[in-house]
C-alpha cells in the first residue's frame, strides 16, 4: 500500500463574475501521484501549474472560491477528501507536516517559538506540559538550531529566514509526521542556507522513514535530493517516475522541454522549445492540455490522452509514449 | 526599564504636536470668519466704538505678536473669558469635559464591546447568515443621521412609550444631583448611595448612550471584519491551519492578531466622533463640551471656540498616545528603542 495516492484530484475555482454568471476556472485536472515511506518525491513545473494547489487539496486547506470537485486522496489508506474538518485536523500538523514558502510571516508573530511549538505538540501529541517543553529543545536541537534554551523564548521576527525556515521544520517534525509536504522551502533563503536546509530535510526524513514532497522549480534540487520526480503541467501531472529515469528518459514532450530549458543547456546554446501561454483555466482545450505548445500535436491529441505505463512507476500521459518491453527498464528503487 | 523609557520618550514626543496644535486652532479661529467684534460691539455702534473694542482685543497687534500673547496664555492655563458666560473658558471646559467624557466613555465602550465580536463573527463565516445580516445593520447604523437617530428615540421611547425620561439633561429635574466625585453622575451617585439619584441619572444615560453605541459600532462591525478577513488569509493563520490546530486556538490566534489595528482603529473613531458627540448632546440637552461647543460656534464666542478645539485636539493627541502604549504592551514587534 502506498502511503499517499492521489487519483484523478480535480480542484477547481468556482465563483460568480460581476456579471453574475457562473465562472469556474479549472485549476487541477487530474493530478495523480502515488508516494511511500521513505521516497522523497519532487514536484516540479512552471509556475500556475498548481503544485501548490495540489498541496492545499491534500491536507484540505482550501477556502472558497477553491472546492475540489472529484477524485481520491488516500493516506495510509484512508480517504482524506470526505474527512470532516475536525478529523482532517487531527492529521494535519500530526501525521501529514507542512513546511511553506515564507517562514518568517507563517509563524505567529504573537507567540514565542518555544511556546509554538509547545502548542503544536500539545495539541496533536498531549502528555504533560513538561515533556512537550522537552520535545521542542530536542526538535530544535535536531533541526541544528544553536542554542535551543535561548531560543525558546525568541519571537519571530527576530529570527533569519534560514533559522526561521528551521523553526518550520521543528514544527513539522515534532509531532513525528509519516508525510512531509514542503512546498518551495527554500525559495528566498540564499544558497547555502538552502544547501543546509535541504540535506537537514533529507536527513531528517531518511531518519524517521517519512515520505516527503518537495514542490520546488529548481531542477537541480530534484536531481539530487528526490528519489521520484512527477512535473506537472495546467493541473494534470503530465509524468510521475523515478527521478533518474525520467531525467534520463523524459516520455512526456513536456517533460522534454522542460529539461532542455535549463540555465546549463540554454548556454549551450541549445534553443528553449518552452515558451507559449499555458492554457486558459477558464477555457480548457478537450483532450490533451499541452497540445498548444508541444511540436508533436496532432489530431489524435484532441482525444484526453491515457495514462500509459512506460515501466514499473514510470508514468506519462500522452498519446505518443510507448509501454517500455517488459524486463527491459529497472526502477532505482 | 526599556518600557517606562519607551513611555517616557513617547509622550515627549507629544510636545511639538501640543506646539502645532496650539498654533492651528490660533490660526483656525482667525481664518475661520468669525468677527468678534461685531458681535460685541452690536449693530449700533459707531467706528470709534468698534476701534476701542479692537484695542481692547489685541486685536490691532500684528498676528505673530497675537500668536505669542495667546501661547504665553494657553501655557499658564488662561484661554480667555466667555462672552457668553463672562466666566474662564478653562472652567466651563473643565466642568463640561467630565460630562461628556461619561457618554463617550459608554458609549464607545459598549459600541466597541459590540461592534468588534460581531465583525470578528462575520469574518469567520464570510457571506454567511450572519455575515449578511450584520452587513445590513451596520449599513443601517452608517446612513441614519445622528441626530435623526436620537429625536426617533426620545419620540419612541420618551413620547409613545414613556420608557425613557425627557431628553432634557443628565438627571431628572426633581432630584438633586450627587456630590462631586468623578463628575459622572452616575457613579457618584453610586458611591454616595444616593440609590435615587443613581436610578435617575441611568435612566437619563440609556438613550443617548445607545445612540452613540450604535453610530460608533457600525464602523467598528465594518473595520473589525475587514481586519480579520485579512489576518484570516495571512500566511501565518493559514500556517496554522495547516499545522491543525483546532478551530479555537486559530480563532484566537486570528483574535490576536487584529487586535492592534481594532485598538488603532478605535482609537481614530473615538477622535472622530466629537462631532457626532455634539448632536447627541444637542438632542438630549446633555449640556457636555460638545453642546458647549456647537453653541459657541453658532454663536460666535470666539475664546470659546478656541477652548474647545484645543481641548479636542488635546484630547486626541492623549488618545494616540494610549493607543501607541497599549499596541507596545501587547505587540513584540514594536521597537522600544
Ligand atoms: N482565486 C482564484 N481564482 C481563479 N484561479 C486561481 C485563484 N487562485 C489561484 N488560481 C489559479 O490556480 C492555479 C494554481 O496555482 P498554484 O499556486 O497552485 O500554482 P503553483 O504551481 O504553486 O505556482 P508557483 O510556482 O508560482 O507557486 C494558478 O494558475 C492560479 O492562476
Ligand atoms: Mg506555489
Amino acid at each position: 500500500m502506498n502511503l499517499l495516492s492521489v487519483q484523478d484530484l480535480q480542484t477547481h475555482f468556482i465563483f460568480r463574475d460581476i456579471d453574475h454568471q457562473l465562472r469556474e476556472a479549472k485549476a487541477l485536472n487530474k493530478v495523480n501521484l502515488t508516494l511511500n515511506s521513505g521516497q522523497v518525491l519532487g514536484i516540479v513545473g512552471e509556475t500556475g501549474a498548481g503544485k501548490s494547489l495540489t498541496a492545499q487539496s491534500i491536507c484540505g486547506l482550501l477556502r472558497p472560491p477553491a472546492k475540489i470537485v472529484g477524485g481520491s486522496v488516500t493516506f495510509q489508506g484512508r480517504e482524506l477528501l470526505t474527512l470532516s474538518e475536525d478529523e482532517i485536523n487531527t492529521i494535519r500538523g500530526a501525521e501529514i507536516a507542512m513546511v511553506v514558502q515564507n517562514p518568517r510571516s507563517s509563524l505567529d508573530p504573537l507567540t514565542q517559538i518555544g511556546a509554538q511549538l509547545v502548542r503544536l505538540h500539545q495539541t496533536h501529541t498531549g502528555g504533560p506540559l513538561a515533556g512537550s517543553r522537552k520535545k521542542a529543545l530536542d526538535m530544535m536541537q535536531a533541526v541544528g538550531i544553536p542554542d535551543p534554551e535561548g531560543r525558546f523564548t525568541a519571537w519571530p521576527h527576530e529570527l533569519s529566514g534560514g533559522m526561521a525556515q528551521r523553526v518550520l521544520i521543528a514544527m513539522a517534525l515534532i509531532n513525528e509526521p509519516k508525510l512531509l509536504i514542503a512546498d518551495e522551502p527554500t525559495t528566498g533563503l540564499d544558497v547555502t542556507v538552502q544547501a543546509q536546509i535541504l540535506d537537514l530535510l533529507n536527513e531528517l526524513v531518511a531518519r524517521f522513514d517519512m515520505g516527503c514532497m518537495i514542490i520546488t522549480h529548481d531542477l537541480g534540487i530534484v536531481a539530487h535530493y528526490c528519489d521520484q520526480v512527477a512535473v506537472m503541467f495546467a493541473g494534470e501531472i503530465v509524468e510521475q517516475g523515478p527521478t533518474r529515469e525520467v531525467f534520463l528518459t523524459p516520455a512526456h514532450p513536456y517533460t522534454q522541454q522542460l529539461l532542455a530549458a535549463t540555465p546549463e543547456r540554454l548556454q549551450l546554446g541549445v534553443k528553449s522549445q518552452l515558451g507559449g501561454q499555458p492554457p486558459d483555466l477558464f477555457n480548457l482545450p478537450t483532450g490533451c492540455l499541452s497540445q498548444d505548445r508541444c511540436t508533436l500535436a496532432t489530431e489524435k491529441c484532441g482525444a484526453p490522452p491515457p495514462l500509459i505505463e512506460i515501466s514499473k512507476g514510470h508514468l506519462a500521459r500522452c498519446h505518443f509514449v510507448k509501454p517500455a518491453e517488459k524486463g527491459r527498464s529497472k526502477s532505482n528503487e | 526599564m526599556n518600557f517606562s523609557h519607551f513611555i517616557f520618550r513617547r509622550t515627549l514626543m507629544v510636545i511639538p504636536l501640543l506646539v502645532g496644535v496650539v498654533f492651528l486652532t490660533f490660526m483656525l479661529v482667525r481664518v475661520g470668519g468669525l468677527d468678534p467684534v461685531g458681535l460685541l460691539a452690536g449693530p449700533t455702534a459707531t467706528a470709534e466704538e468698534f476701534k476701542m473694542i479692537r484695542e481692547e482685543l489685541g486685536l490691532d497687534q500684528p498676528l505673530w505678536k497675537q500668536f505669542v500673547i495667546y501661547a504665553q496664555n494657553v501655557i499658564r492655563g488662561d484661554l480667555g473669558e466667555s462672552w457668553l458666560s463672562n466666566r474662564p473658558v478653562l472652567d466651563d471646559i473643565m466642568a463640561r469635559s467630565l460630562i461628556s467624557l461619561e457618554l463617550l466613555f459608554w458609549g464607545i465602550g459598549i459600541g466597541t464591546l459590540i461592534g468588534v465580536p460581531m465583525g470578528l463573527r462575520a469574518a469567520f463565516r464570510p457571506n454567511g447568515r450572519f455575515d449578511q445580516t450584520t452587513r445590513i445593520l451596520s449599513l443601517l447604523g452608517f446612513s441614519i443621521p445622528t441626530y435623526w437617530l436620537g429625536l426617533v428615540m426620545l419620540f419612541v421611547f420618551f413620547y409613545l412609550l414613556r420608557w425613557a425620561p425627557p431628553g432634557m439633561g443628565r438627571i431628572s429635574l426633581m432630584i438633586s444631583p450627587p456630590d462631586f466625585i468623578t463628575g459622572s453622575y452616575l457613579i457618584d451617585s453610586l458611591l454616595t448611595a444616593d440609590w435615587r439619584a443613581a436610578h435617575s441619572a441611568l435612566a437619563h444615560l440609556i438613550l443617548p448612550v445607545i445612540c452613540l453605541a450604535i453610530v460608533s459600532a457600525a464602523p467598528i462591525i465594518k473595520q473589525t471584519r475587514a481586519i480579520a478577513l485579512e489576518v484570516i488569509a495571512s500566511d501565518s493563520v493559514r500556517y496554522a491551519r495547516a499545522c491543525g490546530l483546532q478551530t479555537r486556538t486559530v480563532r484566537s490566534i486570528v483574535f490576536k492578531n487584529s487586535a492592534t489595528p481594532i485598538i488603532t482603529f478605535v482609537g481614530t473613531e473615538i477622535t472622530g466622533l466629537v462631532g457626532t458627540m455634539s448632536l447627541i448632546e444637542y438632542v438630549f440637552a446633555w449640556g457636555g463640551l460638545g453642546q458647549y461647543g456647537l453653541n459657541a460656534i453658532v454663536r460666535g464666542d470666539f475664546t470659546a471656540v478656541q477652548g474647545y478645539v484645543l481641548t479636542l485636539a488635546l484630547f486626541s493627541v492623549l488618545v494616540f498616545l494610549v493607543v501607541d502604549i497599549i499596541i507596545a504592551i501587547i505587540e513584540p514587534r514594536v521597537d522600544l528603542s
